[in-house]
């Protein structure tokens, strides 16, 4: 905790969470879900998890089962044990063999724009949080930005 | 009839070989090439490949595999049993065995498949619909 700013939650196989989440950092579900999630950072869905939830986070891996619309900012990758019912909405996708989707796909460049738009939106507002969140990613974010055309 | 490959590398029996698929063994396979075009209707007993940068527009209902390569470019419904997406394609695509979209892949339509694999780097827009899904059982 000391190293990182931004925290982990971690919910087991028989842990269980009913309602809404919002946390700054990174979530990891083994168990049940049902609500509605968001996480500034990456959101993993092992295996053994249920999720009956929209999940929105920076970069969201499923291997389990999540019904609900997933947002993700950065990009979303569905395992091969993985399973999503709901629509998805993300500038990357990457589905591998074996995993099943059922919905709406948004994806591509102007979803990428859009993400881009709220994260700036939001920078601008909280002066502090934005500062902390930054210096803690800022290596990835250096690499993740695909060079928007300034001019 | 595979050993058909093998053999041509060393000995070519026909002159045409590396043109044209085998006939003979029941995968008939139409190549469309840079600068080749297609349009209307094709109900078809065999494989369809778009390559280059090949076009393609109208309805395509064939029994086998259905590829648009990279740079290719087809607007189609579309209804084969493996389909390749490496080009753009716009339009329903029904895929009764597996849809994999290559990296450099862009689709803009509804899907209807078994089987699903994107790559990184591929864009997608539409609804997927999952027919026969298999569910790996156990915890």
């Amino acid at each position: 905790m000391t190293e990182n700013e931004t925290s982990v939650v971690m919910l087991g196989p028989r842990d269980r969470l009913i309602g809404e989440l919002y946390i700054e950092g990174n979530l990891r579900v083994s168990g049940t879900l049902e609500g509605q999630i968001e996480a500034t950072g990456d959101v993993d869905v092992t295996e053994a998890a249920t999720v009956k939830a929209t999940v929105a986070g920076r970069e969201v891996n499923v291997s389990g089962q999540v019904n609900g619309a997933v947002t993700a900012s950065k990009k979303l990758v569905i395992g091969r044990s993985g399973s999503i019912v709901g629509d998805v909405r993300v500038p990357r996708l990457i589905m591998q063999d074996g995993a099943s989707l059922s919905g709406n796909v948004s994806m591509g460049p102007k979803v990428a724009a859009e993400f881009a738009q709220a994260a700036a939106a939001d920078a601008s507002a909280p002066v502090e949080v934005a500062a902390a969140t930054q210096s803690a990613t800022d290596g990835e974010t250096a690499q993740e930005k695909p060079k928007p055309k300034k001019r | 009839m595979d050993t058909q490959h093998a053999v041509a590398d060393t000995a070519p029996l026909e002159a045409n070989a590396d043109g044209v698929e085998s006939r003979r063994d029941g995968a008939n396979k139409i190549t469309l090439g840079p600068g080749d075009y297609l349009e209307g209707k094709l109900t078809y007993n065999g494989h369809v490949s778009v390559q280059g940068q090949g076009q393609a527009q109208g309805e395509f209902r064939i029994t086998g595999n259905f590829e648009v390569g990279n740079g290719a470019t087809v607007k189609a419904l579309i209804e084969g049993s493996n389909v390749t997406i490496k080009g753009d394609v716009e339009g329903m695509l029904t895929a009764r065995d597996k849809l994999t979209l290559g990296k450099s892949a862009k689709l803009n339509g509804d899907v209807t498949v078994k089987r699903l694999q994107i790559e990184d780097g591929a864009s997608f827009n539409g609804h997927v619909h999952m027919g026969s899904v298999e569910q790996s059982s156990g915890s």
